[in-house]
């Protein structure tokens, strides 16, 4: 036992205490530990990455050395581990980048209270990246929502209490589901832990006992995770909380909450009921048909959006779509596109609206798009970004939403009666992406003059203004270009991850 | 090492960007100090507006020498990097390359230092010679790529990089047809890109190989789907060049971008489709997949379509600009038509008719700009007369009209003979009798709506002389050397090739024979 | 599969019921309050569901008083464990949904979701 592989269970413990620390804390060291803390877990976990890559097999770590069938456990393999670093890197960028509007818009003393918030939510994150036990999945969900709803609630205006309750309700009726799932197949194979599980469920399937039961559950379980992250039908909540949550919670929330629950997803596929049982079932072609629904929807209902902040937000229901779809494909290679799109809308949202932040900051505050004609040249480095993202979500060659475009027409190409409505689903969808970013990139770059703006009172920003946030635009963008250009070794490093999965 | 190969790319799009930023600085200084947005670009003074030509010529120049030094150094390639597991960004050189290459080189700076005197009155020149370069840049590497997706990567951002140029001055109508224009790129690419998927798994390689690289083990069961599959592709390239039925942008972009910018757009970025499409029938395909069955008849039949409608609405148009671009839109159906014919012969005529068409038409609309730029007309009844005032113009104009319609000796003419030939010559039932016709029509038509400018421009008869003497347009006169001088390089290439087309037919037809 | 088996499991039956009455009630109620009060009867009938599981007829409450009897004394301990760790994670629920309903309700003075949904429309922030 090497001292690294303590590291998964210190990162998130030390999320979790960090949390509390900072609610006696004042608002500013809060942010510094915040910061500090996040920075030190992305260290440990790239560690603990250049661990399992060395040693080439996922390790299980017991929790109070408690053996397999009674105590909890991590597991670590190179996906969870690759994961855990890009969460805590786009979490780190997306806390950077909202700095400034979290002074503006919380109140002074609940300040800290934001901070224990994002540790909470780091450290149900990691948790649900690492944990073997699917029980402690469960609580750990619980938490994120928790958290989430924190973070939209925060900034108290009519909008966001709205949104959080919504967002609540749609969450609960999501971990009922989940929670009965987890009983059901409790119930049926009489272990909680994940490996164990699916040695019971094989066994189950090869026999072909409880049948129904088990496709139950997984259909219970799938169903209540794609409604906690707001596959199409279910994304009511979504722009409300995306466009009026302060600027760092709209960009983690469409980062990184959702996205969680896609991973605990994926890990029930593989490493609980077993890919196979997966495939057979009649599940994944359900999410398939909403993941299409969702990526057709979302950007209809985008396009018709005359505020930035919820066009980027029903944005997101559309790239859900793309990820759902990938899992409906029921091959390997549709999941390994999911989990590259995953990273890739991570990091793509979480810069557009960062990105839609700098340039509603040059155009008064105003998030309409009357107002952001020619916010572009106001504030060049937010321009840039946004153009960036905008491509990267279109899918132009070099950015990252191309990479991931690619992979999933390529997975689809291996499932042959799914494959026409995959690449169909793609075009129009691509297509629908193009009519409303190109839209809004041209928008920012139509030059007005120079009295309309004086007449608004818009005025330029700098880069050196808010140094932060230009910090986690550059960070931002660079991210892009390495998961668009250099897409090779990630991809590869996510194979192996998914091998070393179940 | 064969990197050097890509400095004609890396080069220009370097120094594109450096113009750029700078630009983007003093924008930004300028509405710092309030000097007002809409009055920018025409304050850049001599000595700075001089140093910018110099740079952007020198750069141009050299890059372009590069290219066509590259071009003629052999079969070289390059892998850049690996984008995908099998997918690398890979660049090689064959005689398609530099076919294109040589005709993008030439024009480009022919254009350019037309342009430098013409951009003073658009304004914004920093910008638009950035991103004049940029093109160029990423044009070469278009032009050199080894493999469908270099190839479709280059020619997304082909695409991106020359929709500001649309969007030059900003107004109402420009960013629309911008729109216009990104809209339908993007989404005949992305049929393109539709097609790509499936050839990427029935073909061994996406490498460009003479003939097509298609698995017959594997197609044979599919022919349905891959047929569907490369019409996509053809259809969706067939947007950047103008075929029907995407080709509603090019006539909204070129009258409201700047007439360099028409220039080149309707010269060399349409033929980026053409390119696209040749690679894909020819190198990826290959021709005897396509050949004999519904994709190739319902090609020709559009190709037809458009070249017919595009010289009736050219006809009937009274903007200058706008009936050039509907002549763009028919004369690159004849390239098509050609491609679509799947013989030597033709394929022949369409690579000649590439490289005229990009001289002629660079040509005419340098000619439009001059009357922009000169005494601001755009209608084409405004032009009556002009020919007084501007002989040196009206006669390159005259002798790019000529060549374009097709009357011998000059180049149209030796591109037409061969593309009919071609459609005589080939198996293609009703159309080999009904294509040469539709070209015949078509060539009328041309000269009907080409050389009346050049008649009335000469002899506007005696009420419209009196008109122009109280109109006040007496001063107008010949334009500088700087633009009369690649106006008169082009228009005498344009005739010159008519009269000495053999190298160059020689060269082309060695090229087809290698690939069919 | 008979309907006898409805009746034999007929505690199975009921945690079922009664979480379908939850969820509609979370789902289909416009009141906040009644909302909650779903939610916690869904939470209730997962409790109900687990600790069947967990119990073996005739056996005693794994607590120990006289020191250990043998295994077979005790009932599985293992989903009283995961009925308490659920009731902890339904009672924070419950607060942060009560806390949430207590400030809309200041706000708007109604408890009607839609209602509160259509004054934000009005109010066009």
């Amino acid at each position: 036992m090497q001292f690294v592989q303590n590291f998964p269970f210190i990162t998130i413990i030390l999320s979790l205490f960090s949390g509390p620390l900072s609610s006696i804390l004042d608002g500013k060291k809060a942010k510094k530990i915040n910061l500090a803390v996040i920075t030190v877990i992305a260290l440990m976990s790239c560690a603990v990455l250049g661990f399992v890559i060395r040693s080439g097999a996922p390790y299980v770590y017991m929790m109070g050395h408690f053996p397999a069938p009674w105590g909890n456990e991590i597991r670590v393999g190179v996906l969870e581990a690759s994961m855990a670093v890009i969460f805590c890197i786009i979490m780190l960028l997306c806390m950077l980048g909202g700095v400034y509007e979290r002074e503006e818009e919380l109140e002074e003393t609940k300040q800290n209270l934001y901070y224990v918030m994002v540790n909470l939510l780091l450290c149900s994150l990691l948790a649900l990246i690492y944990t073997n036990d699917l029980f402690t999945a469960y609580v750990f969900v619980e938490i994120n929502t928790i958290s989430a709803c924190g973070l939209i609630m925060i900034r108290q205006n009519g909008r966001t209490l709205e949104a959080a309750t919504r967002y609540m309700i749609m969450s609960l009726l999501g971990s009922g589901l989940l929670l009965l799932g987890i009983c059901f197949l409790y119930d049926l194979t009489g272990h909680l832990l994940m490996s164990n599980i699916q040695e019971q469920v094989a066994i189950l399937h090869q026999t072909g006992m409880y049948n129904i039961p088990l496709l139950v559950s997984l259909g219970l379980m799938s169903v209540g995770l794609a409604i906690k992250s707001a596959l199409f039908p279910f994304h009511s909540w979504l722009p409300d909380a995306y466009g009026y949550s302060t600027l760092s919670s709209a960009a983690i929330l469409s980062s990184l909450v959702s996205k969680g629950y896609i991973f605990l997803l994926a890990k029930i596929f593989y490493r609980v009921v077993g890919f196979d049982m997966v495939r057979d079932s009649k599940v994944v072609n359900v999410l398939f048909v909403f993941g299409i629904a969702g990526m057709i929807m979302g950007s209809v209902s985008a396009i018709q959006e005359n505020n930035i902040r919820r066009m980027i937000a029903y944005s997101s229901v559309a790239q859900i779509g793309y990820i759902y779809m990938g899992f409906g494909l029921g091959t390997t290679a549709g999941v390994i596109a999911s989990i590259y799109h995953i990273v890739s809308h991570a990091a793509t949202k979480s810069l557009l609206f960062v990105a839609a932040s700098g340039i509603t900051d040059a155009s008064g505050d105003s998030t309409r798009f009357q107002d952001l004609t020619g916010a572009g040249y106001r504030n060049k480095l937010a321009g840039v970004a946004f153009t960036v993202g905008s491509l990267s979500m279109v899918g132009i060659p070099m950015f990252s939403g191309f990479i991931s475009k690619l992979l999933f027409a390529q997975a689809g190409m291996e499932s042959s009666h799914k494959l026409l409505l995959t690449l169909i689903a793609l075009a129009i969808s691509t297509i629908l992406n193009a009519l409303y970013f190109m839209k809004t990139v041209i928008r920012i770059y139509t030059p007005v003059s120079r009295a309309a703006i004086r007449k608004k009172g818009f005025r330029n920003i700098t880069m050196k203004e808010n140094k932060q946030k230009s910090a986690a635009l550059v960070c931002f963008i660079i991210l892009n270009l390495i998961l668009g250009l250099c897409s090779e070794p990630i991809i590869a490093l996510f194979r192996s991850g998914l091998e070393m999965f179940s | 090492m064969n990197g050097w190969i890509l400095l004609p790319v890396i080069l220009p799009v370097l120094s594109g960007i450096f113009l750029l930023l700078t630009s983007f600085r003093e924008h930004l200084g300028k509405t710092g100090s309030g000097s007002g947005l809409s009055a920018v670009g025409n304050g850049m003074d001599e000595p700075e507006r001089h140093r910018l030509h110099l740079l952007t010529c020198t750069v141009l120049v050299i890059s372009a020498i590069l290219a066509v030094t590259a071009a003629f150094s052999g079969e070289k390639s390059v892998t850049l990097f690996y984008l995908m597991k099998d997918i690398p960004i890979y660049f090689h050189i064959d005689g398609i390359s530099r076919i294109f290459v040589t005709f993008t080189s030439l024009v480009w700076v022919a254009v350019g230092i037309y342009a430098f005197v013409y951009m003073k009155h658009e304004g914004e020149e920093k910008r638009f010679f950035g991103f004049y370069l940029l093109v160029y840049g990423v044009l070469v590497a278009l032009d050199f790529a080894g493999n469908l997706v270099t190839l479709y990567f280059f020619y997304e951002l082909m695409t991106l990089t020359s929709a500001p140029m649309v969007l030059h001055n900003g107004s109402r109508e420009a960013i629309m047809a911008a729109l216009k224009y990104l809209f339908y790129s993007l989404c005949g690419a992305y049929m393109g890109l539709f097609g790509m998927f499936f050839l990427y798994r029935y073909c061994d390689t996406l490498t460009f190989m003479p003939g097509g690289t298609l698995n017959p083990a594997l197609a044979q069961d599919h022919r349905t789907i891959l047929l569907i599959a490369v019409f996509a592709m053809l259809v969706g390239f067939g947007a950047k060049a103008g075929m029907l039925p995407l080709h509603a942008w090019l006539p909204a972009a070129h009258p409201v971008a700047p007439s360099p910018a028409s220039a080149v757009f309707s010269g060399i970025v349409v033929k980026g489709g053409v390119l696209a499409a040749l690679r894909t029938v020819y190198y990826v395909v290959g021709p005897d997949f396509i050949r004999g069955t519904w994709v190739q008849t319902t090609w020709m039949v559009l190709a037809l379509i458009t070249v017919f409608m595009g010289s009736m609405l050219a006809y009937r148009e009274p903007v200058f600009k706008k009936r050039l671009a509907y002549s763009t839109v028919s004369q690159i159906s004849y390239i098509l038509f050609g491609l679509s014919l799947l013989t030597p012969t033709g394929m022949t005529g369409a690579l000649l008719h590439t490289v005229f068409h990009a001289i002629i038409k660079s040509t005419l609309f340098l000619t439009a700009g001059v009357f922009i730029f000169e005494c601001g007309k755009t209608r084409v009844e405004e032009l009556h007369g002009i020919g007084k005032r501007m002989p040196k113009t009206l006669w390159c104009y005259t002798f790019a009209s000529l060549a374009l319609v097709g009357i011998p000796p000059a180049s149209g003419f030796v591109s037409k003979w061969y593309l009919a030939q071609g459609a005589l010559g080939a198996d293609v039932g009703v159309f080999g009798w009904l294509g040469p016709a539709v070209l015949l029509i078509s060539a009328l038509l041309t000269a009907g709506y080409l050389l009346p400018v050049t008649m009335k421009g000469f002899f506007p008869g005696k009420e419209a002389g009196d008109a122009e003497v109280h109109s006040g347009t007496e001063a107008v006169k010949e334009p500088s050397a700087k633009m009369l001088v690649p106006l008169a390089v082009l228009a005498a290439l344009s005739v010159i090739l008519g009269i000495l087309p053999n190298p160059l037919i020689n060269y082309i037809s060695q090229l087809v024979s290698g690939l069919m | 599969m008979n309907i006898a088996n409805l009746f034999n499991n007929y505690e199975e039956a009921i945690a079922m019921i009664l979480f379908g009455i939850g969820f509609s009630n979370l789902l289909l109620q416009k009141n906040l309050i009644k909302k909650i009060i779903g939610l916690n009867i869904m939470d209730t009938a997962m409790y109900l569901f687990l600790a069947l599981k967990g119990y073996i007829a005739g056996r005693k409450a794994p607590i120990v008083t006289n020191g250990v009897q043998s295994v077979e004394a005790y009932i599985n301990p293992i989903p009283s464990g995961l009925v308490l760790t659920g009731i902890v994670v339904s009672v924070s629920v419950t607060a942060l949904m009560l806390s949430l309903t207590i400030r809309l309700y200041r706000r708007y003075h109604t408890l009607d979701l839609d209602e509160i949904s259509t004054r934000l429309k009005k109010e066009g922030l």
